[in-house]
């Protein structure tokens, strides 16, 4: 089993979302988060008074996946996370050991 | 010889048999009084008789030790999953200890009989302590019944040791039941319409009905119930009716103690008409619900009558608190609103003085319009009062025609929602807007929101009169938004319209809506301009936050195309309002802090894609032929040639900003220029005026004009200057008069005109008039401090350079810069003026010579306004 974490962008969250559903990947975990990587914020002027985004506004998608899906649903991300611009985003992937149910105590795969 | 206890295995069975029998009969239809009285006698019935047989098994006699039946189960309703509220009440300490093994034993056999058991201990010196962690505990005694056991111990109890105590503690059990009544109702968003309300706890629910029913008895409230309160009464004991069949058949169809009325169960309740059927149900025209929606528009007009009931005694008891300033205001306004008046406001509470009067829905009408001006709630018996004369034959209405004029006194004060509440409550929303009567008690099912369409509606009023004083981060960006916008009524009015489309049989909730918007824009005779304002707010009250969640709003094609959705920095400030208003009213969490902050950079963005394209996106009349055409429409005899070399070059803003019937009258002075060069108009809109001329252009003419006005002591709040391709200058400026010299003297506003022409021409000196007003408007020093800030932008313009000035406001301030900006030889191309409170935000669209300026020469112009502004 891996642990998928991927940074995206807002806006492509709606057609990831689809994409993977598409898949067959139903159950995931959605974060609104702040951050930056290399893309920079930037400041913004409002009536006289300055407002600094440093930390741009980005969606962490998390699932726990079996092995066998996991090179489709990196594959199916990025094809539809991608805009070719700074800022799209990361994908992280990190092995897991166990997985339990907490209804029914299942574990392993089963219990994804 | 101690006899044997009933074996379970006897006991058993019969109690499943009775229980099993009970639900049967409320199934085929016997009423939830009926059933939960069986109910309570079954228990009663097994606790009698266990509590008999662990005496006898135990040899023990029933003095000292007796059992009490508390809250819902004292009062006899005792649904089929509730807990057994039992207190165990001993003689003294003795007797407690002694008692012990007895009460395990008891316990355990009502358990293994499926009775689920809440019991507490006390001896009767326990019973006359008050708990003051433990109100629950005092309440719940208010409805002891005797169970079994040492009846003297009981009557010594209930007579003679609880009513003293009770009497002592009443201050504290008000006050404690005040406390967590509230508490209660605003873990429920203080609100009925609920899509999945809970029968029991929420706001409406039977809890609503208790609370009032102990703050009655608290208060020892003996009177007989007259007139409409016994009315009342009648109401709400029909409403228990509804919502304990309600809740019986929750129990049943969970299996356990949920009072949660899902979607499920809405529909299998509709389906076997739960309450409808025997008439406490019924609806008002004795139609029998046909949907699920129908059918949950019986339980809000139920739950409605039990909230409105618990809020008038709320009320009754406790007074809003306020704070020293707030009873003062109070004082002062209710003495001055006294004489004479049909209302006024007592103890934070607008209260009817003359009730009669009220049946002039003009007078009702400025009730509400006083309510929503000084955010005063208008109190339940005032509201109770009102109904009365609402409904009553012989005080037929008068003015029942409430125009539009009455209506946005309302709709565009600082807090709309003091007065909508309530006369959406009185039935006078809908008299006035019936399309809201649409979305009535209405669910839609949905998984995010967490309210019925009709209360959703209402609370994005509330949130954005809240952004007065913003009860968190959210609102904070959103505050100015609000103080600063214009025609809030058209927007409040977007808001009460932008969902009544789901209400109706249409695939497009917004399409119906603006169906609906047709209808009521005609009633109240909106002005087209009014109407498509609120026509735009509804048919895009989407739009912003589908460009937040679904584009990238730091790419810079996101927003030109969505400033070119919106049109003008006015309708944005108001689409961003609407927008951040309907978030939040979906669920309390819906609007996240990170959701308020794209929203926010959208509309920073937007708001500065606006003022840096001004003069980019310039008019090819030609290629405008609908609204040419609209605008001949509005200019008789005007030729088509004609409007478009006047507008050839004008900023697209000016088409934004500007109604057709305003551009025929500009292009009306336009004509007239051959025989006066300089051409102005004069309207006025509540204290403030707009000052609109036209001319060729000549130097330094922006700051003529700002120094005319200031040496008139008027005070210039906002601005525009465009030109067009042959030179002409449109000016508007809106200003306000400070000293209401052009109000109180009418025959002033001829005079000033002159004078204004007269200085444009070059036939009068400016100066003299500047003169006598420079020393006085000096001398005020300003309430909040702004820092001077003076930018440059030479990338957002083809043609110019943008100058942005944000500096602390005060009369006098444009004719400075202008004079400033002449005096270096700078032109003027595009001028965007507007304020803030004491700040000046200024834009201006600069040229030297026809090409941008030079860095020496904003270095220059820089050193000067610095020096000039501070």
């Amino acid at each position: 089993m891996m642990k998928l974490e991927a940074i995206i962008q807002p806006s492509r969250f709606e057609s990831v979302k689809d994409a993977l559903r598409e898949i067959g990947i139903e159950g995931m975990t959605v974060t609104e988060v702040r951050g930056h990587g290399r893309q920079k914020g930037h400041t913004e002027v409002y009536r006289g008074r300055e407002y600094t985004v440093d930390l741009l506004p980005k969606i962490k998608l998390e699932m726990v996946l079996p092995d066998a899906v996991v090179n489709t649903v990196v594959e199916t991300i990025l094809k539809t996370a991608k805009t070719g611009k700074i800022g799209d985003g990361k994908i992280f992937l990190s092995r897991v050991e166990e997985a339990i149910r907490i209804r029914n105590e299942e574990r392993g795969e089963n219990a994804l | 010889m101690p006899g044997s206890p009933t074996p379970l295995s006897v006991l058993g069975p019969q109690c499943d048999d009775e229980r099993h029998r009970i639900r049967r009969l409320f199934e085929t239809g016997t009423s939830a009084r009926e059933t939960l009285s069986a109910l309570c006698a079954l228990a009663d019935r097994n606790i009698q008789q266990i509590f008999g047989d662990v005496l006898r098994v135990h040899n023990a006699a029933p003095q000292g030790l007796c059992l009490i039946a508390l809250g819902g189960y004292g009062r006899r309703r005792l649904f089929p999953y509730s807990d057994l509220d039992i207190l165990f009440l001993f003689g003294g300490d003795k007797a407690e200890q002694e008692s012990r093994p007895l009460i395990a034993e008891f316990s355990r056999t009502l358990w293994d009989l499926g009775f689920r058991v809440s019991s507490a201990g006390r001896t009767v010196e326990e019973c006359r302590r008050i708990e003051e962690d433990n109100a629950e505990f005092h309440l719940a005694l208010l409805d002891r019944r005797f169970l079994a056991g040492d009846a003297e111990l009981f009557e010594r109890l209930d007579k003679k040791v609880l009513p003293g105590s009770e009497k002592q503690a009443r201050p504290f059990l008000l006050a404690q039941l005040q406390k967590l009544t509230n508490e209660r109702l605003a873990r429920y968003g203080n609100t009925i319409y609920h899509l999945e309300p809970n029968v029991k706890e929420a706001p409406g629910g039977l809890r609503d009905y208790q609370a009032g029913t102990w703050l009655r008895r608290i208060v020892d409230d003996k009177k007989e119930l007259r007139g409409a309160a016994a009315a009342e009464e009648e109401l709400a004991a029909n409403a228990v009716d509804f919502l304990s069949a309600i809740r019986c058949f929750l129990h049943y169809s969970n299996g356990r103690n949920d009072n949660t009325l899902t979607y499920e169960l809405q529909t299998a309740a509709s389906e076997r008409l739960l309450g409808a059927e025997n008439g406490t149900g019924g609806s008002r025209t004795g139609d029998i619900p046909r949907s699920a929606a129908e059918w949950m528009r019986l339980y809000f007009r139920h739950a409605r009558t039990l909230n409105r009931q618990l809020l008038r005694y709320l009320e009754q008891k406790a007074p809003v608190p306020q704070s020293l300033k707030q009873r003062l205001l109070s004082a002062a306004r209710g003495a001055r609103l006294d004489a004479g008046k049909t209302f006024a406001i007592r103890d934070g509470l607008l209260e009817v003085l003359d009730l009669p009067a009220l049946s002039d829905r003009a007078v009702t009408f400025s009730l509400f319009a006083e309510a929503a001006r000084t955010s005063t709630p208008v109190s339940r018996d005032a509201e109770r009062g009102i109904a009365y004369i609402l409904t009553h034959p012989e005080l037929p209405a008068k003015n029942k025609q409430v125009t539009w004029v009455a209506l946005r006194e309302i709709l565009g004060a600082d807090y709309p929602g003091f007065a909508l509440r309530p006369m959406q409550r009185l039935g006078l929303l809908t008299e006035i807007l019936p399309e809201f009567q649409l979305i009535d008690s209405l669910v839609v099912r949905d998984y995010y929101h967490r309210y019925t369409v009709d209360e959703h509606s209402l609370r994005t009023i509330e949130h954005l009169q809240e952004l007065a004083e913003p009860p968190d981060s959210r609102g904070t960006h959103f505050t100015q938004l609000w103080k600063t916008a214009e025609q809030r009524e058209l927007l409040v009015l977007a808001m009460l319209l932008h969902d009544v489309g789901k209400g109706m049989p249409v695939e497009n909730h917004v399409a119906g809506s603006l169906e609906a918007l047709e209808g009521a824009a005609e009633r109240l005779h909106l002005s087209p301009e009014e109407k498509a304002e609120v026509h735009f707010l509804i048919e895009h009250h989407l739009d912003m936050s589908a460009t937040v969640q679904r584009r990238d709003i730091f790419d810079a094609g996101t927003i030109s195309a969505f400033a070119g959705t919106v049109g003008t920095q006015e309708r944005l400030q108001r689409l961003c309002l609407l927008t951040y208003a309907d978030i939040h009213a979906v669920n309390p969490e819906a609007l996240t802090p990170w959701k308020a902050e794209m929203l926010w950079q959208l509309f920073v963005a937007t708001s500065n894609h606006f003022s840096r394209t001004l003069d980019r996106d310039r008019l090819h009349a030609s290629d405008e032929k609908s609204m040419l055409e609209r605008v001949r429409a509005e200019a008789a005899g005007a030729s088509i040639a004609e409007l478009e070399r006047f507008l050839e070059g004008f900023p697209r803003r000016y088409l934004a900003v500007h109604s057709a019937r305003e551009i025929a009258a500009h292009l009306a002075l336009y004509k007239k220029l051959g025989a006066e060069p300089v051409q102005t108009e004069l309207t006025s809109k509540r204290h403030a005026f707009s000052l609109t001329l036209l001319t060729a252009d000549r130097p330094a003419l922006f700051a003529t004009i700002a120094g005319v006005l200031a040496g008139w002591g008027m005070n210039i709040v906002k601005a525009d200057a465009f030109a067009n391709a042959a030179g002409i200058v449109l000016d508007t400026f809106h200003f306000v008069d400070l000293h209401r010299t052009l109000e109180l003297n009418p025959s002033e506003i001829e005079r000033f005109r002159q004078s204004l022409a007269d200085v444009v021409n070059g036939k009068a000196p400016l100066e003299p008039l500047l003169k006598g007003r420079e020393s006085a408007s000096r001398a005020r020093p300003p309430k909040v401090a702004v820092p001077t800030r003076i930018s440059f932008d030479d990338a957002s313009s083809d043609h110019s350079t943008l100058l942005e000035i944000v500096a602390q406001d005060r009369p006098g301030l444009l004719y400075e810069i202008g004079s400033a900006l002449a005096r270096l030889g700078c032109n003027i191309e595009v001028a965007l003026i507007d304020t803030e409170g004491q700040k000046a935000i200024d834009v201006f669209y600069l040229t030297e010579q026809g090409k941008k300026l030079s860095s020496q020469k904003q270095d220059l112009l820089r050193e000067v306004l610095q020096g000039t502004l501070g």
